[in-house]
């Protein structure tokens, strides 16, 4: 399926237009640890979250793990991956530590749990875009069949940084053992933020999220160099809408 | 990202801005474009509808885009970091300390019984 933005009340960067359509693409392919039909099923379920009604009693609650319930689902997957999908999707300001702990011992690996939110966040963006523009969301794409490459990174480790294992920049100096890998350390090419390193467990899913933030937002040299501006809107603009958006989900990173 | 814009022009933002203070905060549209996140984020249709006429017409039809491409970016990393647990690396959180203070941000990670700023951790990871 191609992504299309013919029918948007705007003309749309044609680099955006690319980029969305390599996601898209993504979420239809064969990941690291899902395939491709699971990672469609990962993508419908995001867009099914706003409309679970136990989500929405969460949302409403002082404190969301005082409800509880069984989620408004599909029905294609367990309901592990389900309340993982919906808590990212519809309440994302007030997960915590203890919640990712209990997603683990209901039986997603870490591994798995990174490739999750890289397809809801991929979803959440395009999504968030179609409305911004007043366009309907794009139809999900067709599965396409193949196995996933099931290679976790030896370089991803548990450094007591984050909740999830992330690669560090110095551990991919050496050789390494996969391409994503390779892949990963000739793009950051150094010290970065946090922020970049979040998928990293998933190599592939850290590399692809971080093509479509820079189309959509702005290159990495581009951030900082102030002194120019790179979009029709100032870098003052972009950052005030960034942190607007924040403070709206609560997100202090 | 916003505070360093505003040192390296010269400019002085008002931060206030991003926690819902009125005016444009000294950037030009600010006052639209924090209605256009909020609208986006929000469930008021007729009033997205509005808040998106009026910034083609102020700023224009590529301003817009850009706008929704920034609220697309921001919508969806806010959720890898909270869903990752990832902390502010300490020199942000050293040169953010007093704005992020100002402003009740650091209440986000209080309010989930963590840490908002890692030079208090005492272990390491955010709990």
């Amino acid at each position: 399926m191609k992504i299309s933005y013919a029918h948007a009340p705007v003309p749309v960067r044609d680099d955006v237009i690319a980029a969305h359509a390599v996601a898209w693409e993504r979420i239809a392919n064969p990941g690291t640890w899902f395939d491709g039909a699971t990672r469609v099923a990962i993508a419908a379920e995001t867009r099914n979250a706003p409309h679970c009604a136990l989500c929405a009693r969460r949302q409403q609650a002082l404190s969301p793990f005082g409800i509880d319930g069984r989620h408004d689902s599909l029905g294609t997957l367990p309901e592990r991956m389900v309340e993982q999908i919906h808590r990212i999707a519809t309440d994302p300001g007030r997960l915590t530590r203890k919640w990712y702990e209990q997603v683990l011992a209901s039986g997603t690996p870490e591994t798995e749990y990174v490739e999750i939110v890289g397809v809801v966040v991929t979803v959440v963006s395009l999504d968030t875009f179609c409305r911004a523009l007043g366009i309907p969301a794009h139809p999900l794409p067709a599965p396409i069949p193949g196995a996933p490459l099931r290679r976790r990174p030896a370089t991803a480790r548990q450094r007591g940084e984050a909740w999830v294992p992330m690669i560090h920049p110095k551990d991919l100096e050496g050789e390494l053992e996969t391409p994503e890998e390779r892949k990963l350390a000739k793009y950051w090419g150094g010290g970065l933020a946090n922020i970049r390193r979040a998928l990293s467990l998933v190599p592939e899913e850290a590399y692809a999220w971080f093509q479509l933030v820079e189309t959509q937002y702005l290159p990495g040299k581009a951030m900082r160099d102030f002194a120019n501006e790179y979009r029709a809107i100032t870098h003052a603009q972009i950052e005030l809408i960034a942190g607007r958006v924040s403070v709206l989900n609560q997100c202090f990173y | 990202m916003l505070r360093e814009s505003s040192n390296a022009k010269g400019e002085g933002y008002d931060l206030n801005l991003l926690t819902g203070a009125g005016g444009d905060g000294n950037i030009p549209h600010g006052a639209l474009l924090v209605s256009f996140a909020d609208a986006v984020l929000g469930t008021d249709n007729r009033r997205l509808d509005d808040v998106r006429a009026a910034i083609r017409s102020r700023m224009g039809d590529a301003a817009l885009v850009d706008a929704a491409a920034i609220v697309a970016t921001f919508n969806a990393i806010d959720r890898v970091a909270d869903s990752t647990g990832i902390p502010i690396e300490d020199a942000r959180a050293a040169s953010t300390a007093d704005i992020r203070a100002a402003l009740g941000i650091n209440q986000f990670a209080e309010a989930r019984g963590e840490i908002a700023d890692p030079r208090d951790r005492t272990d390491i990871a955010r709990r």
